[in-house]
């Protein structure tokens, strides 16, 4: 891949565990990518296929969903919905030929600031390498 | 006596007990669902093509609440009818089931993993005809997992790019009763784009059916655009059952799990 290529990187975060991990992050100066865009959700729950295809369709070459730990769930359930779906968005991703990794689910709760440098760090390498989305897009 | 003549006689025998029965008439314009309410009319009773009955079933339920109607099924009917009954959009004790067993040829064509009617969890039923075993699966699901990315890429974009968006595949799909669709929100699907941009109608439409694709293949069938959609409804089932196992239209007392917590129904991330 080309040395200059950015990866944009969407990424669904919790209000109430992961986007606070976010904050706290920052907060704590820690280095994380400015490669993603947060979007602040109520629940990761809320995330729909939709919107995880449509941010993709806008020129997200990856997407992070990041939500509090099963059984932290400022909603008990929320997120029982998201560690069921989001498997069955990247498999099907992959089925019409879409690299699965471009989706990715992990669990950041407040206190997980460093967490959250890490795994955004980490992500946007893994899309880093796979390169721009543009191909896998087009129609 | 063949076939079709013995579902017209076990149909005439209960007519009387019933509001009517939803079958499909065959008339010289055509073929059409129709309520048989007069026995001399069952001489126009087909099986042939078929046709998602169970849509019209919900349809005429919620329509007369009080009636009590018979309905000729297949297999994949009566699956369709598991899940609806499971969506509050039928009352299965409100309707007798003509269970009718697809023949070995039928259940080839449709790679029908489960042909016979599974008539044990209806209030009221009769099996007609003799239930064959199930086909193997459609070949192209074993050969995907040899397929590259990149062929699978190739292979959708060709497929999806014939879609003239007619919503056909969502129109015939007993499982697709909602009242406002994704497919229809400008937000997901832009208004005057054909074909639709890849991949939010064809991906949403498929993430939709997770947990409720029952394999009548109405949807392909329906397709004038030939688009083989029921590969990926395959795949997609397929994930539901090692995931979350379970399988759309088989167990009448197991609830959808995608909306229940882990507790109710656990997900064996470990294959994820």
């Amino acid at each position: 891949m080309n040395d200059t290529f950015e990866p944009r990187i969407v990424a669904f975060l919790c209000n109430w565990c992961s986007y606070a991990g976010a904050d706290n992050a920052g907060i704590a100066r820690m280095e994380s990518p400015a490669n993603v865009l947060p979007i602040r959700v109520m629940c990761s729950g809320r995330v729909s296929p939709e919107m995880i295809l449509r941010a993709f369709r806008s020129g997200a070459d990856g997407v992070l969903v990041l939500g509090c730990h099963i059984g932290d769930c400022h909603y008990i359930s929320g997120n029982h919905r998201t560690i069921k779906r989001v498997p069955l968005v990247r498999n099907l991703l992959g089925y019409v030929g879409v690299n699965p990794d471009r989706l990715r689910l992990d669990w950041v709760s407040s206190a997980e600031a460093p967490k959250f440098a890490k795994v955004t760090r980490e992500f946007v390498e893994t899309v880093r390498a796979l390169g721009p989305i543009a191909e896998e897009m087009e129609q | 006596m063949t076939m079709i003549e013995q579902v017209r006689a076990q149909v005439t025998e209960k007519l009387a007990e019933l509001d009517g029965v939803i079958g499909l008439r065959q008339t010289a314009v055509g073929t059409a669902p129709y309520l048989f309410q007069d026995g001399n009319s069952l001489s126009q009773l087909v099986l042939n093509p078929r046709y998602p009955l169970a849509s019209v079933v919900s349809l005429l339920q919620k329509r007369y609440p009080e009636a009590r109607f018979g309905v000729v099924v297949r297999g994949c009917d009566v699956r369709a009818l598991v899940e609806m009954t499971k969506r509050e959009q039928i009352d299965p004790d409100r309707l007798h089931l003509f269970g009718v067993a697809c023949i070995a040829e039928e259940a080839e064509e449709c790679h029908c993993a489960d042909p016979a009617p599974d008539l044990t969890a209806w209030p009221t039923a009769e099996l007609i005809g003799t239930p064959v075993e199930g086909a193997p699966p459609n070949p192209i699901i074993a050969e995907y997992e040899t397929m590259s990315l990149e062929e699978r890429r190739t292979f959708w974009k060709q497929q999806f790019l014939k879609c003239i968006k007619c919503y056909g595949c969502r129109d015939i799909c007993p499982e697709c009763f909602c009242e406002s669709c994704a497919l229809e929100d400008p937000l997901w699907v832009e208004r005057g784009v054909l074909a639709p941009s890849f991949p939010m109608f064809h991906l949403i439409r498929a993430m939709h059916m997770a947990s409720r694709c029952v394999a009548c293949r109405q949807c392909e069938l329906a397709c004038p655009a030939h688009i083989p959609l029921t590969v990926l409804y395959d795949l997609i089932r397929r994930d539901v059952g090692d995931l979350l196992e379970y399988a759309p239209g088989a167990d009448i007392a197991a609830a959808p799990p995608l909306a229940l917590t882990l507790e109710e129904a656990p997900v064996r991330t470990e294959l994820a």
